[in-house]
Parts: C-alpha cells; structure tokens; sequence
C-alpha cells in the first residue's frame, strides 16, 4: 500500500506541477515555483507569531497566502515593464529576506525553517491520513495534490482558447479584447495554490523539478500546446514512477531520484528529439554536405 | 490506413504507453513486499543515535533495531531515503525524540500512533523539566534533553516499559537489563557534575556553535552561550557575534567549541574578532551535539558521547 500511495502522489505531483508549467515555460517564467519555495519564509512566520503554533494547518495558510502575493507582485512588476526572470528574482529575494529578518528578530529560539515546519516529504504520505467522522480516507496528500489538479484541469480546459493566445502572444489576445492581465492573474493564482499544496505534501525539490523539467522536455519533443501538455504530464508520471524504483535500488531519497530521472529524460529529447535533437540535426546536416559534395562534382 | 494509424500511435502516444507500463510495472510489484523474518525478534526502529543505543542497552539479543539517522547527521537537516519507508513501515515499535526534534516527522509518528506505538521517549518528562526556547516568546520546548543524563534516564524508563508491554514473556529480562543501564546512568551523572565542577567558577561558561546545551548547563551548573538558535537552520547575526565576543574577552575565557554536526564558520568569526581585541581563545575540541560519533567507537555510545563532551569541555576551560 505504502509504494502505492506514494507512486500515486509523485504522479499527482507530476501531473498538476507539468499542467501549469507548460504555460510557465512557455511565458518564460519557469524559475516561479523556486521563487514561491523561498518566498512563504515570512508567511509562515507570521502565522507562527498569530497562531502561536507549528501545526500543519496555520503554516500551510500563511504559506498559501504569501504564495499569492509573490505571484501577483511578480505578475505586476511584468507588467509594469521589468523582466520576467529580474521580476522574479526581486520579488522572491525580498519576501525571504523579510522573512529571515523576522525570524532573527522574533523567533530565533524555534525550530522554523521551511524544511522543519512547511516541506513535507513524499516516502511519509501513506501515514499522513486524514479521516473526517470516523472514515479514514486515505493520505491527506492525495486529498490537497488531487484538488490541486482538479481545479488546474477545470481552469485550464475551460479557458484553453484564452489561456493559449495569452500565452504566445498576449498583443494579439488583447487586440481581439480578451482580458490579459485577468488570465496572467488566474494562472499565476493557479501556480500558487498548486506547488503551496504540493510542498506541503512532497517537498520543494519535487514540485520545483516537476513544473520545470517535464514541460521542458516536452517543449523539445512538440511545438504544439495541446500536446506538450500531454506530453509532459506523461513524461511527469514516467519520471516518478521510474524515479521511485531509482530510489529503492539505490536506497536514496526518493523526490531526489524522480527528479534524477526526469533531467534524464531531457538529456535523452535534447539529443534525439527528431526536430530538435543534437543528433539528428547533426546527421542532416552532415548528409546535406554530402549532397553538396555530390553536386559539386 | 493501418499503417498510418500505428505511426502515428507510435509518434504521439509514445508517453503515454511508458505511463502505463510503467503504472502496471508498479502494481505487479506491490504485490511482492520482501523483508520477512525469520525469527521472532522485536523491529525498533529508531531516529537519533542516542535511541538506538538505548533500545540496545534494554533489548539486548530480545530486539533488532534500525536507525534512521547515521552518526555525524543533523536530525533537522535528515532526509529520508526509500529504505527508511521499509524500516517504518516493518517495525513493531518506533521510538523517536519528541518535542519537534524531528521537524514534521513528529507529525506523522502521532498518526501512526493508532496501528503501531510510536513512542516518545520525552513522554514522561512533565513541562517543569523541559526548558522553554525562550523565557520572552516561548511557546515550545527544547528538544535536546539528553544532556541532561537524568533526562536521559527516564527515556530508558520509557523504552523498557514500552518493550516489556509488547513482550511480556521477556518482561523481566528488559527490567533487568535497564535497572543495570540506569545504574551505569546514574553514575555518569555524579562523574559529570564532578567534572564540571572541578572547572573554576569564573571560568565555567559553554560556547558553542547551536543552543543544545541547554539542558547539561542547567543540570551542571555551567553557563552556556550559543551563537545560533535552536535550529542549526537559522544564522547568527553581526550583533550576537560581537556580543559574544566582547563577553569573552571581558572575562577571559579560554577556549570555545565548535560541534560534530554544524558548520565551524561562525564559531572561527569569534575566535578572530577576540584575537583582535587581544584575547587568545582556542578551539577546546569537538562536542557530539544532535548526532553521536561512528558506530563501533567509544564516541559512537551515549554514555561515551557525554564522557567525550565532558572530557573535552574540562580539559579546556581548567
């Protein structure tokens, strides 16, 4: 059951992480999820210093909530003319430094860092369960990952078109007067609530991994949105599955090992792609000269 | 036609059939879980080092036990490996520390609590024993008790107790076994509170590089300063550097220490910024602080842990 639970949340991770991350990639954005994963410090903390306690439940709404704002502060200084990358890179480097700043200031005697009170870890979420009246209903991960992905698939297919022209050419979307900014807004909100819900089931390094790598891939493999989606929630799933067996053969950290095949992957689209990869471009070009060299005489 | 189908099946579908394969691979091998016994030994498994020991002390050849965090690592930077999923889930009894020490793994042993006991070897000790984080803000406890070897002590009560109710038959051999530990525990604690006190009372104040002391300050009369907090996650700052440095050099104290699990760097800002104020501080050694030495060595034993410790402080602040 163990094995299970945790191949069913690495692909739930999987699935929900490549789903928004196709969109990150694709708007250049992809480092967010990082970004998120340093900047709920000071949400955290905060809700520390309200509620007073470490439990899961005030620390995941202190992250939920920090997790918006570092969305949509990086979503309007876009906006407002910086670089994607630079508008991450402020918005996350500041929120943790106020966070850190907190922690010294306020609670340098508790044990607070993300890794302790927020991270979980995916070879623990078949005793993570919840039960509600009585009924157990299994690992709590699948619970907060699964509704992550559900409202991702619903946002998403219902506003593919919008979603779609946003993504590759926003000028064009607003000329035919769909509302930009309302959907880079509902997407980022997408992103938040996704990779918050999946530290605190899996971790950073998974979630980070997953809304990067596959749809990265993916990008190699397809130009076309629909599939890379497809694609890469597919690649996603293969890399956890693959990643956990990794794991129990080399008895090593199982997030660390789907991630490890995941980047495995990439290499693999990144050399043999058949339109992008290294070795066939390599190939054709070297058939061509030969062609060239047949001309010639 | 067909032809045409298949490529293109073969082309676009190609991550999707890997998915499921590799879906019907992992449920196929579900089915075959490994790890039988053979022999009716008692499965502990344990986090810190300090536990296993103790779970061997009082089991003896009675129980198998398997820790999850090797000597020499920092329990609140621990990350569990696919392994450790089996030595859970295949143990009869888990010990752990308790009051936070294990980050949000504490979580999860409370709810395994209803199939398997999961035990806190803290459980005993009353608030009134515990020391707060800080007097100002503190809502939590310190989680370093085994400095304190009568601390330590009621953990080896509790782990008796607890394999004694999950093996009544050799109830009386795990007694025995611990009233002879307790015993050797009880002794140690005397030779430390003479050792320490053997140290000139001026003289006697503990730095080093995290606050998990705090317990053997209080039970042996020394005062302890720490650079970092609780967590060995969080950084000193500029100004606790400099404080500490200034209360060094006013009261010539000689050596400072610096810990197996955490990084020396801050301690060796100290001991430069006292140099420049003309006070020679040195290095007193190396103290086992969240994790004990190599398996095997005296330093790899929780009562040869704390001698190391307590050699060390004494031999550099007489």
């Amino acid at each position: 059951m163990t094995t299970l639970w945790i191949l069913l949340t690495g692909m739930l991770v999987a699935a929900s992480c490549s789903l928004v991350g196709c969109f990150l990639v694709l708007r250049k954005m992809a480092m967010i999820g990082d970004a998120i994963s340093h900047s709920v410090l000071p949400g955290i903390v905060i809700a520390f210093l309200v509620s007073g306690s470490r439990d899961s439940l005030p620390m995941l709404l202190g992250a939920a909530a920090i997790g918006l704002v570092t969305v949509f502060l990086i979503q309007l200084f876009h906006q407002g003319g910086v670089q994607s990358d630079a508008a991450i890179g402020v918005v996350f480097t500041a929120l943790f430094s106020v966070g850190i700043v907190l922690v010294s200031a306020y609670t340098q005697h508790i044990d607070l860092d993300l890794d302790c009170v927020l991270y979980g870890e995916i070879a623990y979420v078949s005793w993570n369960t919840i039960e509600i009246a009585g009924i157990a209903l299994g690992p709590k991960a699948v619970w907060g990952v699964g509704i992550a992905l559900l409202l991702g698939v619903l946002c998403i297919s219902l506003f593919y078109k919008q979603f779609k022209l946003c993504a590759f050419d926003p000028a064009l979307a607003a000329a035919i007067g769909i509302p930009v900014a309302l959907f880079h807004y509902l997407l980022m909100s997408l992103v938040s609530i996704t990779t918050v819900a999946s530290f605190e089931s899996v971790g950073a390094i998974l979630v980070v991994g997953m809304l990067v790598v596959p749809p990265s891939t993916a990008y190699l493999l397809t130009e076309r949105l629909g599939r890379m989606i497809v694609y890469s929630i597919a690649l996603g799933c293969v890399s956890a599955v693959a990643g956990y067996y990794a794991a129990s053969l080399l008895d090593a950290s199982i997030a660390g090992c789907m991630i490890g095949v995941a980047g495995a992957l990439f290499v693999l689209a990144l050399l043999f792609s058949p339109s992008h990869g290294v070795v066939w471009r390599r190939w054709r070009q070297r058939r061509l000269a030969e062609a060239h060299r047949l001309e010639a005489h | 036609m067909l032809y045409r189908l298949a490529r293109r099946l073969r082309f676009s579908r190609m991550p999707l059939v890997l998915a499921a394969a590799g879906i019907a691979a992992a449920l196929t091998a579900c089915g075959s879980s490994t790890f039988e016994s053979a022999d009716d030994k008692i499965k502990v498994t344990t986090t810190i080092g300090m536990i296993t020991d103790v779970v061997n002390e009082i089991g003896g050849d009675r129980v198998a036990v398997e820790g999850l965090m090797k000597s020499n690592v920092d329990p609140h930077l621990y990350k569990a490996s696919q392994g450790d999923i089996k030595k859970l889930d295949h143990a009869d009894v888990i010990f752990y520390n308790g009051l936070h020490l294990e980050g949000k793994m504490v979580e999860i042993f409370e709810r395994m609590a209803g199939k398997k006991p999961t035990v806190a070897v803290s459980r005993n000790l009353a608030d009134d024993r515990l020391r707060l984080g800080d007097p100002a803000q503190g809502t939590e406890h310190d989680p370093h008790i085994w400095f304190d070897v009568r601390n330590w002590m009621s953990a080896a009560e509790v782990i008796r107790d607890t394999l004694a109710e999950r093996d009544p038959a050799h109830a009386q051999s795990y007694r025995d076994r611990a009233d002879a530990y307790l015993e050797k525990l009880a002794q140690l604690h005397e030779e430390v509170r003479e050792q320490i006190a053997s140290i000139p009372e001026s003289g006697r104040v503990l730095v080093t590089a995290h606050d998990a002391f705090g317990y053997f300050g209080d039970a042996y009369g020394i005062k302890v300063m720490g650079l970092q907090g609780i967590s060995t996650a969080s950084e000193a700052g500029t100004k606790d550097v400099a404080d500490l440095r200034d209360y060094l050099v006013e009261n010539r104290i000689k050596a400072v220490f610096i810990e197996s699990s955490v990084p020396r760097k801050a301690i060796d800002a100290v001991i430069q910024g006292a140099k420049a104020k003309g006070h020679d501080l040195v290095i007193g050694g190396e103290l086992f602080s969240d994790a004990m030495g190599a398996e095997g060595t005296e330093e790899g034993t929780y009562v040869g842990m704390v001698r190391h410790n307590v050699r060390t402080i004494v031999e550099a602040l007489r």
